[in-house]
This record gives structure tokens, sequence and C-alpha cells, in this order.
């Protein structure tokens, strides 16, 4: 799924932070351009992982934070969720020593020279979920314990629908009249073999007229021309997308696309689908509370019916993906498990 | 302002160079510190990276400019062994893809004035797939590195993760000796003074490929087989082997490397202690193969350099033995401004250690899946760096090119937002001649090699959560090491780095000047210092503490603590002569160590001449033999500060990277920006003797 030769290019280091403060809460930005330190955390705000070492006799070998370091009073492992509290971490993992010299070990055993990256990454996390398994890998809260891990054929299938072989995703922010960030992912003989940024984006399109609601056409077109056909492209501004990830209320995805704050273009049916379940959530709250909001269901009518048409199409993306990408976006910007 | 500096210094990095390999005189390239000596010319070891084969060739052109234009006498690049090896045997440097013609590269380079820094590999990293090394050779299995359980050792590095080489496989020499034999068809007629090229390195980051833990690898056959001839070297019969060990060997065949940690009592450490410093042997004999081998292809008679990667505290290579075997050793600088107190440790040890302190790989911007860097992390490591004696620099990477973000200049040579800094920084430190000055320390905190052995194999993460991850990823490289004591009275893997950072917080607070010095440097590193500070613990290394002894006989004074050694490294009793000056002191809490500091610096006159309030800010003075010449004020802090300096005398401050001048007769009261560091050109004040009694004056700024 990634291509051994996969390309990277196109950003300077304000476009690439600005493009991982998206998904990433360490690194803040002070406006919509600008990058800037980390916050103080809150003093209550759980924060990091809790790694501690045991020996076959569950005596502690060693314990360190993430945030902190050494930490040389953690006496016993027995009680994680004590100690998640006591130490006011977001996770705590519990290894027995040597657990991570096994896990190496088989790995060596069951990666094949021709695996790709991603199904060495899955080989890997088979490995970590038997250790687990046999109590030698302890990790509290365990949310991913029932889930089982996707083959990689699982894995293709999904990203078959998300980006399809011979075309590009588009993503581009903006600050004012230029780009805040940007990236062009392109799939090419079934694996992602390029990711371009701002710079490379501004060379294909030549320069910008500056209202991005117009801009966004002539870089579809530009990519399309230099890279691949576009099948999926999201356009905003910086702020208000950042907006939309921090905001967890049902609707306003569909809302900002509803009001073209958000503009989605092309849009395949998996973002339809999510932006119709995002719209039926909002509809539901409210009308639950309040009744029926007229303003809501008027911005998201047309967007229903258009998914609606498509229903037959989208359930089996729906099945295939097995998540909500806008959710999933929201989860990561708070960071939710 | 800045674009006068612009033009002057594309002017002055091209002109004098191009008469150099024009009409220069003929001679060798010599190392001079941070200054390359070409014949009767100098040049400052100041370079930028361009990788000639991720860029279109009629681009070169443009994008050599842009490099020059930024203050920069030298292009540095490397040259992938990969990229060049078409099929085994079979290599292009051109005639077949014009983005491999190196030869076309550095002659383009050479026209337009600049020399060369070539790093050959044969690993390079540089973001390759494979690092830069043939898939072919990665998956012969005589050039593997081989786990506990002889499996391959698999570095999970994207876009692929791959099985890493052996340091002392002879089939990876091989292969590796024939790709120095086509590349040097190319290098060996280009170096200087026929050509361009003045400096190689040799390998890269070598160190097991960042899978490094002690017990990691490499129990490669051949690996094992240095090892026990290494043992026999060291102790000089199987027998005294077997004593250290506290076993009994038949034969040299049942000498078996440690493969985990399971001692639990000092009997049992040196086995373990010696496998530890096995692996810095084996990096420093690769490095000494390969030197051997790139002499054999006819690339020789310009300095060979090594550069050494983040989490050097934790990693399996001791940087003396390292710069036995090449002419510079230095490290690479990537790091966020919040490690701050990493950057200023790992200079100060480059400084102390070695004299010259180098970045063979200065971080400007990062490889995409590298902890994230914006550029005010970059300039403000630049700068810190600099600060504590960094004199030689290669900005990495002055191009852009694929798999990186955040370069000086855009793929085409063209001035990115932040090239500015970088060039106004550049001429500052030309105008100040920075290679050339000195940063005054009178106090070493030496580093006994062994302790950083014994944290190394008590470390209980394994090898790709190594001691040198966890100090790359911003932690100690002691963070994760077992804490029991072992049979002593604290455990030592932990407590030696504790009481140096005690020891350097201390000095820090009082502003007294230090550096770190190893215990195996030069002896006339440590004759250097006035005051070595040094923890010791039931065990040391003989080497370690006869470097001590001869240091205080001849004028060092030695402090040394808590305990006064009894056993050697092999924890045998021997005895350990007290040094003719110096004493035993505890440091073992902060208060101890403020205390004893502070002793130190009213018997030892210890205090600087320039001094900054409120803590945590620093200043860091310069000087060259017409005294104090650059002055960096720094705030590491992340909230912004009024400062004051106080001055030894009427001063004038010139910001060296603006124009803002100060002056004042005894302070000068400035702001600092959160986690600034500013760097000033110190004058005397031209009415010193008048202007003694004249009030300070506020920061016009």
């Amino acid at each position: 799924m990634i291509a051994d030769d996969i390309r990277i290019d196109g950003f300077d280091a304000r476009s690439w932070t600005n493009l991982l403060s998206l998904f990433s809460p360490r690194l803040q930005v002070t406006d919509a351009g600008e990058a800037g330190p980390e916050p103080p955390q809150p003093a209550r705000e759980a924060s990091g992982t809790l790694v501690v070492v045991v020996d076959a006799q569950g005596r502690v070998l060693a314990a360190l934070g993430s945030r902190r370091g050494r930490i040389d009073d953690v006496e016993s492992a027995d009680d994680l969720a004590a100690l998640r509290e006591r130490y006011g971490v977001r996770r705590v993992v519990v290894l027995r020593e040597g657990v991570l010299e096994e896990i190496v070990e088989r790995l060596a055993l069951r990666v094949r020279r021709d695996d790709d990256y991603v199904a060495q990454w899955l080989a890997l996390a088979r490995i970590v979920r038997e250790m687990t398994d046999a109590g030698l890998v302890r990790v509290h809260p365990r949310r991913w314990a029932g889930l089982p891990i996707p083959t990689a054929a699982t894995v293709r299938r999904a990203v078959d629908v998300v980006l399809p072989d011979e075309r590009a995703a588009v993503f581009t922010l903006w600050d004012g009249p230029q780009p805040w960030t940007a990236v062009v992912i392109r799939r090419r003989r079934g694996c992602i073999d390029r990711l371009a940024g701002p710079e490379s984006l501004l060379r294909w399109t030549g320069p910008l007229g500056g209202d991005w609601r117009r801009d966004h056409r002539v870089i579809e077109e530009a990519v399309t021309r230099s890279c691949a056909p576009v099948h999926v492209g999201l356009y905003a501004e910086a702020h208000t997308f950042r907006r939309l990830l921090a905001r967890p209320t049902a609707g306003h995805w569909a809302l900002a696309v509803a009001t073209r704050d958000l503009i989605v273009h092309p849009m395949p049916p998996y973002v339809s689908v999510a932006l119709a379940a995002d719209a039926a959530r909002a509809a539901t709250t409210r009308a639950r509370r309040w009744g029926p909001t007229a303003g809501l269901f008027d911005a998201a009518g047309t967007l229903l019916s258009a998914v609606r048409a498509r229903l037959p199409e989208v359930a089996s993306i729906t099945e295939i993906l097995g998540f909500d990408p806008l959710r999933a976006l929201e989860a990561l910007q708070r960071r939710e498990p | 302002m800045a674009s006068r500096h612009v033009d002057r210094g594309c002017r002055d990095a091209l002109k004098p160079l191009r008469c150099a390999l024009v009409t220069g005189p003929l001679g060798t390239v010599r190392l001079e510190g941070a200054v390359l000596r070409l014949g009767s010319r100098r040049v400052p070891l100041r370079s930028g990276a361009l990788h000639y084969w991720r860029l279109d060739p009629d681009r070169w052109s443009d994008a050599l400019r842009g490099l020059a234009s930024l203050g920069l006498p030298i292009v540095e690049t490397y040259a992938p062994w990969s990229v060049h090896e078409i099929e085994r045997g079979r290599f292009d440097f051109g005639r077949l893809d014009r983005r491999r013609d190196l030869g076309r590269f550095l002659d383009l380079a050479a026209e337009l004035g600049l020399l060369a820094f070539v790093r050959p590999g044969p690993h390079v990293n540089a973001e390759l797939t494979w690092f830069g090394l043939p898939e072919r050779v990665l998956h012969d299995a005589a050039c593997q590195a081989r786990s506990p359980r002889q499996n391959p050792v698999l570095l999970p590095w994207p876009p692929r993760m791959f099985p890493v080489p052996s340091h002392a496989s002879s089939a990876f020499l091989r292969e590796a000796g024939a790709w120095y034999d086509a590349v040097a068809t190319v290098l060996a007629p280009r170096l200087y003074p026929a050509g361009n090229v003045v400096l190689v390195q040799v390998d890269n980051e070598a160190a097991f490929y960042f899978r490094n833990g002690a017990y990691d690898q490499d129990y490669h056959p051949e690996a094992v087989a240095l090892y026990r001839q290494f043992l026999l070297e060291r102790y000089g019969s199987l027998e005294q082997i077997g004593a250290a060990h506290r076993r009994r060997y038949a034969s040299l065949d049942d000498v078996v490397p440690p493969s985990r940690f399971d001692a639990t009592g000092p009997d049992a450490l040196a086995e373990h202690l010696d496998w530890a410093a096995f692996a810095e042997h084996l990096v420093a004999t690769s490095l000494d193969r390969l030197c051997a081998r790139l002499d054999r292809a006819g690339v020789r008679g310009v300095p060979r350099v090594h550069n050494v990667a983040l989490g050097d505290g934790g990693l399996p290579i001791h940087v003396p033995t390292l710069a036995r075997h090449v002419d510079l050793v230095g490290f690479d600088y990537y790091h966020t401004a919040r490690e701050y107190r990493t950057v200023k440790r790992r200079t100060l040890y480059l400084c102390g250690t070695l004299g010259t302190a180098y970045a063979p790989e200065l971080g400007v911007g990062a490889p995409p899946w590298f902890t994230p860097l914006t550029h005010d992390d970059s300039f403000f490591t630049a700068l810190v760096a600099c600060a504590f004696g960094l004199r030689g620099l290669n900005l990495y990477m002055a191009v852009d090119r694929d798999r990186w973000y955040g370069a000086a200049l855009d793929a085409y040579g063209g001035a990115r937002r932040d090239s500015a800094s970088w060039r106004s920084l550049l001429a500052a430190l030309d105008a100040l001649r920075f290679e050339r000055l000195e940063r005054p320390a009178e106090v070493g905190l030496v580093v006994p090699p062994e302790y950083r052995r014994l944290s190394r194999v008590t470390h209980t993460l394994g090898g790709v959560l190594s001691a040198a991850a966890l100090e790359a990823l911003g932690g100690t490289p002691v963070d994760g090491c077992r804490r029991q004591t072992l049979g002593f009275a604290q455990p030592i893997q932990i407590a030696w780095w504790e009481r140096l950072e005690r020891l350097a917080e201390a000095l820090t607070r009082l502003g007294i000047p230090y550096v770190y010095v190893d215990a195996g440097a030069s002896p006339a590193q440590l004759r250097k210092r006035r005051l070595l500070l040094v923890p010791s613990y039931e065990f040391m290394a003989p080497a370690s503490w006869d470097a001590l002894v001869e240091a205080a006989s001849a004028g060092s004074t030695v402090v040394w603590g808590p305990h006064t050694p009894h056993l050697d490294d092999a924890m045998r009793r021997r005895p350990f002569p007290v040094p003719e000056r110096g004493w035993c002191a505890p440091a073992e809490t902060d208060a101890q160590a403020g205390a004893l500091v502070e002793e130190l610096a009213r018997r030892f006159e210890l205090g600087p001449p320039f001094g900054i309030e409120p803590a945590p800010c620093e200043c860091s003075l310069h000087t060259d033999e017409r005294g104090p010449r650059a002055l960096f004020v720094l705030n590491p802090s992340p909230r912004p500060v009024c400062a004051t300096l106080r001055l030894p005398g009427p001063t004038v401050l010139h910001d060296a990277l603006g124009d803002v001048r100060l002056e004042g007769s005894d302070r000068i009261e400035l702001s600092l920006s959160a986690r600034e560091c500013r760097l000033f050109r110190v004058e005397r004040h031209p009415n010193a003797a008048q202007s003694r009694q004249a009030p300070s004056r506020r920061a016009a700024a």
C-alpha cells in the first residue's frame, strides 16, 4: 500500500507542521498561519504513557513516563488503573522483561521479503496481540482488545474505496489568499506513491487568484493534469477546518458543506455517507431536544437526498471501512481512544 | 540589511574559492580545528547539503548558486550506492541517467567556486529506502547482522522494514569495497588539489543501524569471532578471560557473548561490560576497515569525517576511539527547542572530548517521519549549539528534496521564507570569524565510558526502544535502566548520570562555564581543565582512573566521588592511587552539589566575566587572543523574560543578527522572547575609562 519509492516533497517547515498540527494536539498553532510552542498542559489532564518493566516475579525493574522520564517510586505493577490515576497518564503499559526482544525475534521470522510496509506492521500488531494475550504485555485501558487485526488484503480493499488506483486525493486549507497547508496523495499501481505539499501544488497551478472558493477548481484541474485525476478533494479555510475538528457537535460537518464553508469536490460515496450520517445525527439530536430545526434540515436536505439515492452503493463501503471517517478525525483531534 | 549580507556573502563565498581552485598553491587539505587549510588558504568548515540525484540536472546550477548565496563555501552530498548500482557489479555515473552524473555535478560546483564534501557511505540513510544500500546486499544472509537467536535484525523504518547489515561481515565489506572502487573512479580525480573534493565521510551514523540495544545484535559468526579476539587482546589468555567472567572456558570457542542481562551482583558484570565495550570496538573496527578500503580505492589525502546520530549518550560508540580512526567526528543535531539541555550537553561533550565541535548534520528541517520540527526549533538549536562551542556545521538540508521538509532553499535553489535567518547567521559567523574563537572553560565534567556501558547493559526496553532511542526522543539514556543496585551502594547505572546532571546544574546556576570530557579522551583534553569533576563508584576502569591521576600530576585538580573505587571494570580488586591534587566529595543531592560547586568557585575563583539574571537565562562568552569577541544570551524557558546582563566593565554589544546596539557600564537590561538565543559582537566601550560611572541603559530594542 505504500510504494518503496514513495515521493514526499513540496513542504516547508510551516506547511508540514501546520498539517501535522491538525492531528496532533501537542503541535499547537497560535493562529491560522503560525506554529507556536506547546502550551502548558492543564495540571489535571491525563497525558502520556507510563511504561513499567517487571521481571518474572512481578518486581518492578524500571518505570518511565513518556512525558516525565524515569520514575522511581513505582513499587508494584499489579493495579494498572491505580497507576494510571496516580501518575495522571492516559495509559499504562506493563512489559515483562525481555518481551520486546521476543517481539523482534518473532517479527524477523514472520516478515517476508515481499511484504510491504503495511503488511509488515500488521505482522507486528499480531505478534503484540499474542504477547498481550499471553499476559506478557498488559495495557490499561485496553481499548482495542476486541478488535480483530485486519489482513493486508482487507486493508487494501478499504484503501481501494478511499482512494482507488491511479487517482489522487487533495486536501488544501487556506490562510487568507495563500494555502496554509496542502497535501496531494496519489495512488499508483496499488500503492500510495506520492505526497506533494503546497510548493509542488503551486508549481502545478501557477499563481492562484486568492479566492479559495474559486481556486479549488484550478487546483483540481492542475492536479488532474500533473499528477492524477482527483477522486476526492477537500478545501476550506484553516480556521474553519480547525473549528470543525475541535467541535464535537453533531451536524456541523454537514452544515459546513451545505454552506460551502467546506468544499468537498469531487465527493465520493463514503464522504456522502459520512456527511449524511452527521446530518442525521444532528437532526435526531435536535428533534429530541427542541423539535425539528428548519435551518439545519434545509441545509442538509439536498445533501441527504443525494446520499439517499446512493445508499445501496454506500452500504458496502461502510461495511468495509467499519468507521465514520469524520468521527475518526474528530477523535484524533480530541485524542479520543 | 539582510540583502546586503546576501550579496556580500555570495560574492565572498565564490570569489576567493574560485581563485584557490584555479591559481591556489597545490598542497594537501588539513584540518585545523574547524578550519580547512588548503595550501595557504583557510576555509571555515561550513557547508550545505544538496542531493544531486534527487534534482533535475538542469537545475543543479541554480541550486548550487542558491547554496552559495547563503554564504556557504562547501556543498555536501551523499553518493548513494543503491542509486548508482544498476545491477551487481555495474554502476552508472551518468551514462544512462543524467541524474547519476556525480562527476558533472562536482565539476559544476567547482566551476561555481564551491568546494565539495562527499559522503559515499556505504550506509547513507538519506531517507532512501534501504538506507542507500542495494536490496540484494541486505538480503544476502552472509551480510546480515544477527540476533541472539541468529535471526536477521529488522529495522522498522519507513517505507519498508529491512534486515540491517553486520559491521563484522567480511562479505558486506567486500561488497562495499566494490562500491568504493566504482565511486573512486569519479572521486579520486577530483580530490583536492586536482579537484574540489576536500572532505570525505566514511559510512554514516555507524552504530548498528538504530538497532543498538546491548543484546539486540550482533551475533554474526564473524562478530562473535572478533569478540573472542577482543577478549584475548584485553585479558591476554583464556584463563584470564575465564577469571574475569567467573567462568571456566576449555577453549576460546566456549566463550559465548551474553544474550540478555542476567547479572545480580558485581561478579557477573564483567562479561556484560565486555560485550558492551566490544560493541564500541566493533563499530570502530568497521570504520577502520572502511577507511583502509577507501585508501585502497584511491580516495585518500583529504580529511575523513564521521557523524554520530542522535542519542549519543546511549549509543554503542566511544567518541574518542572513533576519533582515532577518522580525522573529525561530529554529532548530528535534530532537536526541538525544548531539548535545549540536550543540545548544550552534546556540544559541550564534543568541545571537551575532541576540542572541536562539529555538526555533520545540523538539521534544517527533518524527514517527514521524524519528530516535527519548526523553523524556530531548528534555528534555536543551531544558535544554542554555536553558543556552547559548535565551530563547524553542515546545514542539512540546504536545498529541498524528496522525503524532507523545511530545507532553507526550495528544490530550485530559490529562497524560502526562513532562508534569510540562515543567511544572516552564516554572515554573522563569518564576520566574527567564529571558527577561530574559543569558549573558555576551566571545569571539566568527566564521563567514564564504563558507566555508560553499565547503563546500556541494564537498559530494560530492548533494542528498538534502546537507551539511545529514549535520548533521541527527548529523554535520557538512563531512563530505562533497571533500578537494582547490583550489589553496590547505589544503582551506578543511573547514579553517575544524575551526579553529572546535578553538578552541571549547579555550575550553570553560578554561570561557570564547563565542558564534558570523556575519560578516554586524549590526555591533553583532560589537562586543559583546571578542575575535573568525576563520578566514581566502587568500580572504575583503570584507564579512566589513571587518566585522572595523570591529569592531576600535570596540574589539574580532581574531585571524585561519592566512592573511591577499589574494583576494576572486570570487578577485580586493585589499588587506585589517590590523585596528587584533589579529594573525594559527595554530590548526591542538589544541596550537596550546590555546596560543592560554591566551594570550588570560591577556592578556584571561577566567577564568569559576564553574568545574567534571572535563571534559567544563560550567557556564553567566546574569545580570541584580544579578549571577548562574541556573547550569546539565551532564554531557554517557554516564557519571555526581562534579563539583566552583568558586565565586567563598560561594554558595547552589537546584535550580530540584527542592528541593535546595547551599551552599559556595569549592566544591560534586555528583553528575551521565549526560547530565544541572541548573538552579540562584544566591544569594549570606546570611552571605557570615562564611562565607567555611567548609568546602565535599557536596551533600545
